[in-house]
């Protein structure tokens, strides 16, 4: 009768939080206890669970560990749930201050500003997020590198920019920027994190009150932004989402291509942490050579030779 | 009883077969705007009249294919051409951001979170804070907060992607 009670209990539990029913979280009540390892602010969040469970789970008579095990299964389905758009455009501003501290601050040079933000959002318009607002900016560094913080802060060194012979290759190298954003592969990887208790609930309301979390996950960030570079198939995923965003925008596809023959040349004689964070520049460009060749009408799309030399060069 | 369940069978596996042979794209017919003001134009030429002007997630027949164009149905019922690559095959989620307002250089801030008033636009708290905290210099979050205010005008845009043959200019799409 008592068993009776407690799966009645349950059921009506998974009514009222359908999510957790999808969300693997039996796979955990059936498991055997696991050492939590969750943070200060992790268990502090847990501790702040609605009470409506508890006092629920009393009305039905469930032992208390049960509904404590039921209440940290509610936290990894926060956790589960995609982080928004106000606190991803919030981490991102965060780590685009970061870029411009770590990497020389901000490029004095306002003709070429303007002209990779034209290209950068001539590509994030034919995105999967045309909505979002993109930024793009340039790093003040020699070192050759680009990248994406969430929301859309995009960056470029002024080392690379100068590298490229063509506005089709910054198209490509801007395109593969942008989808690492639409793509969201650093809030996925930082999700990823979060299910494994370094950090708790991604909300705007959690990083104002803790700024400790709220740097951690920054630090997380940069970490992986600027030194550990994020997984490989996320770099090889946004290759073939930005030749196609660059594709779809009307540029010649090969420019990513043709920017990474370039950097192979220069690999063990550039000193570069784009060789570091990124998987290996030949893998790369066999694997974009193979995507090209189901483009059969790129022949007569622009690299624009000209139009870059009058921008980038001049300046 | 044993025919009528063999029936049931073959009738499954021609419908799976059917469905195999005739993808979902092929019946598709209905995309949806990927974003405000997408352009539907009486003739293939970007530069040709306006007959609608599709809304973020609008639905469209797609009556045919060339290149990079699309000849569609609008909801009044009238047919033009579109930039394919305006279009998406799943209605896309209601607006949540501002768009490329910065092109118009009225940006609207797509956060609730407040934001500080030290510099050019000020930053959202938890940056400013974060930053305060790691002595991250001001010219740094100055940087940012110029970077976010930066705007092109429509105008200036357009005439950007006409010259490069880019987006609805390209590929022979004029």
């Amino acid at each position: 009768m008592k068993k009776f009670r407690t799966l009645i209990g349950l059921g009506l539990l998974c009514l009222i939080f359908p999510g957790i029913v999808f969300s693997g979280f039996f796979d955990d009540l059936f498991a055997p206890a696991k050492k939590p390892q969750s943070s200060p602010a992790q268990e502090k969040s847990t501790e702040e669970s609605p009470d409506l469970i508890q006092g629920l789970g009393e009305a039905f008579g469930i032992k208390k560990n049960k509904v404590d095990l039921f209440k940290k299964g509610v936290g990894v389905v926060q956790a589960l749930e995609p982080i928004g758009l106000e606190e991803e455009i919030t981490l991102g501003e965060a780590v685009a201050v970061e870029a411009f501290s770590r990497f020389g601050g901000e490029y004095p040079n306002q003709d070429w500003t303007r002209y990779i933000n034209l290209v950068g959002r001539t590509v994030a318009e034919v995105s999967d997020r045309p909505t979002l607002n993109y930024h793009f900016a340039i790093l003040n560094s020699q070192d050759q590198n680009a990248f994406a913080a969430p929301g859309g802060y995009i960056f470029i060194t002024v080392g690379l920019l100068k590298t490229l012979k063509n506005e089709a290759e910054l198209a490509g190298v801007l395109a593969h920027e942008v989808a690492h954003v639409t793509k969201q592969h650093m809030l996925e990887t930082i999700r990823r994190g979060a299910l494994m208790g370094s950090v708790s609930e991604l909300t705007l309301t959690a990083m104002k009150k803790d700024p400790a979390m709220f740097s951690s996950v920054i630090d997380e960030m940069t970490e992986l932004l600027f030194t550990k570079g994020l997984d490989k198939d996320k770099e090889f995923e946004a290759d073939v989402v930005g030749v196609t965003y660059a594709y779809q925008a009307g540029y010649h596809p090969e420019g990513l291509r043709d920017y990474l023959q370039t950097l192979a040349k220069e690999a063990g004689h550039v000193e570069s942490k784009f060789f570091t964070t990124h998987p290996s520049t030949t893998l790369r460009i066999t694997k974009i050579d193979t995507l090209l060749k189901d483009f059969s009408d790129i022949k007569n799309l622009p690299f624009l030779t000209e139009r870059f030399h009058q921008y980038v060069k001049a300046g | 009883m044993p025919d009528r369940i063999a029936r049931v069978i073959l009738g499954v596996v021609l419908l799976t077969m059917a469905a195999w042979m005739f993808p979902s794209s092929n019946w598709a017919a209905t995309l949806y705007a990927k974003q405000d003001d997408v352009k539907v134009t009486a003739e293939k030429s970007p530069a040709s009249t306006v007959v609608a002007t599709l809304a973020l997630g609008d639905a469209v027949t797609v009556l045919s294919e060339e290149g990079r164009l699309a000849k569609v149905k609008v909801p009044n019922g009238k047919t033009g051409w579109v930039f394919k690559f305006r279009l998406a095959e799943e209605k896309p989620a209601a607006r949540s951001s501002s768009g490329l307002s910065g092109l118009a250089g009225k940006r609207t801030i797509a956060a609730r979170e407040s934001r500080t008033g030290g510099s050019i636009r000020g930053l959202k708290e938890s940056t400013e804070q974060y930053a305060k905290d790691k002595q991250i210099k001001q010219e740094h979050r100055d940087a940012v907060d110029r970077m976010e205010a930066f705007s092109i005008a429509p105008d200036e845009f357009l005439q950007f992607k006409k010259a490069g043959n880019l987006v609805e200019f390209s590929g022979g799409a004029q």
